[in-house]
């Protein structure tokens, strides 16, 4: 390879990582903005699950009211994070609250 | 080569993130319950870590919860009413003194959330990823629905009880409303439970009042009861169709519901589940007790099998009693392994109605219903 070529590859490759840093942090906050007013986040992060199973998931949301301006960043975080490649989480354990 | 930098590089962003939002919500303590597996806590979906299985009954601060809708502001039991209403000759405004003083009865029965299990399926689906702890068992005190309906004269040409609690959803989320055909309403052990293990039921748990329906799904036990409804036909919301609804042909897994072929979910199948030794422990060269739960829906458990050889042999577990339909019986298995190495050990049971538990639990589209035969790995050392 060029030291052109190399440099061209660089560029992409910045490029492409600028475009997905940007939609995984819009996705995130996208998703704090319009599932935590009915649910905690745990519910959403302890499934591991397509991106066809997401989306029919933020479909199924948006029928039960929630706004998802920014469908695509929501999906790309979620695939990014929580998608069915991604080994489950270990469980989360509440506090003690018996007597 | 720039994939899959690009996949690193988002998948350190996105994990960074997801510590973050974890970081927000990590110190959960949900009064009157003991440290519980925490799948969701606004509302809470609560499940039953294995080393509190060690009874018949399950304490109350041990007890799984699953909440599909916010819990409803606590229920002030002197302004409670209940509503009686539908296909009835007369529309009751009931209160807690008047539940109170209709003969009440106590049932054991087992409450199993319908998903429990789901997290085992392959593929994935959604839903909470319930281990083996979305369930237990309790005893439950109050009037019989056939001593409410007949006060309010049912109408004999109804067909379905439709229950309505106290909680509501946020947004469009429809409202929790469930059905139940007529029959099972009106049997002897379907109760309006006022009581939990002798004691009001906790407000996590349904306070002052939840249905109880023996065998069936826990999805059919509606928590904080404020409306019964006779009716001719079901109710078509969310929570009847397509929610609760199991294919009535099996799928290959992996494919969509095919809606028009989903049944609604009623008595619960044979399970077993192994709760001691838990999975991938090390014990001893020694006497090692196998223990679990077995349970059978509207039926009784006969039997419980148990291998150690991954299922080549199998050995009859001691059962406890008593022997009922709707509540678990425990098993137990005194094992004394003479060798070291890796064994898997497996539970299967068997009901009055001669059912047994599969091999492979029948993928669905909702994960629902999962009563493989149990199997844990462990691995056995040399004492000393």
């Amino acid at each position: 390879m060029t030291p052109k070529l190399w440099l061209v590859t660089l560029i992409l490759a910045a490029a492409a990582l600028a475009a997905d840093q940007a939609a995984v942090e819009r996705g995130q906050k996208e998703e704090a903005r319009t599932c935590i007013p009915c649910h905690s986040l745990r519910l959403i992060h302890s499934q591991r699950l397509s991106k066809a199973a997401w989306g029919k998931e933020l479909d199924k949301m948006s029928g039960w009211g929630t706004t998802i301006t920014d469908r695509e960043a929501l999906l790309e975080y979620l695939i990014a994070n929580y998608g069915d490649d991604k080994p489950a989480p270990a469980p989360a354990m509440s506090g003690n609250g018996a007597k | 080569m720039i994939w899959n930098r690009r996949e690193i590089f988002a998948a350190c962003v996105a994990a960074a993130a997801a510590r973050r939002a974890t970081a927000a919500d990590d110190t959960v303590t949900i009064p009157g319950k003991r440290p519980m597996i925490l799948h969701n806590d606004r509302p809470e979906d609560l499940e039953t870590p294995l080393r509190y299985f060690d009874s018949w009954i399950t304490p109350m601060d041990a007890f799984f919860v699953r909440q599909h809708l916010p819990r409803p502001a606590a229920i002030d039991a002197a302004a409670y009413r209940l509503t009686v209403n539908g296909m009835v000759s007369k529309t009751l405004e009931l209160t807690l003194s008047d539940l109170q003083k209709l003969p009440q009865h106590t049932i054991p029965a087992t409450l199993e959330c319908t998903g429990n299990g789901r997290g085992f399926y392959s593929p994935k689906v959604p839903g909470i990823q319930w281990g083996r702890g979305a369930i237990g068992n309790a005893e439950w005190s109050g009037p019989r629905i056939a001593d409410i309906l007949k006060l309010a004269g049912a109408s004999s040409s109804a067909s379905f009880l439709d229950t309505d609690g106290a909680d509501t959803g946020v947004a469009k989320t429809p409202d929790f409303v469930r059905s139940l055909p007529l029959k099972k309403a009106l049997d002897p052990a379907t109760l309006l439970a006022l009581k939990m293990n002798g004691q009001p039921i906790p407000d996590i748990h349904g306070f002052p009042a939840r249905l109880i329906v023996p065998g069936w799904d826990g999805t059919s036990s509606v928590k904080w009861v404020v409306r019964l409804t006779v009716a001719a036909e079901a109710n078509k919301g969310f929570f009847m169709n397509p929610g609760y609804r199991y294919p009535k042909y099996s799928l290959p897994p992996g494919t969509p519901a095919r809606p028009a072929e989903l049944e609604v979910i009623e008595g619960m199948p044979v399970k077993s589940s192994i709760v001691a030794p838990e999975d991938q422990s090390r014990l001893t060269v020694g006497s090692i007790a196998i223990r679990g739960f077995a349970w059978a829906g509207e039926e009784a458990i006969e039997r419980v099998e148990v291998s150690t050889d991954g299922g080549s042999r199998w050995h009859d577990a001691e059962l406890s009693s008593p022997k009922l339909p709707f509540a678990w019986r425990l098993f137990h298995l005194d094992w004394k392994p003479t060798e070291p190495g890796y064994y898997t050990i497996m539970s299967r049971a068997t009901d009055s109605a001669r059912r047994v538990q599969p091999i492979v639990a029948a993928w669905n589209p909702s994960g629902y219903l999962w009563n493989a035969i149990d199997h844990v790995g462990v691995t056995v050392e040399k004492a000393g």
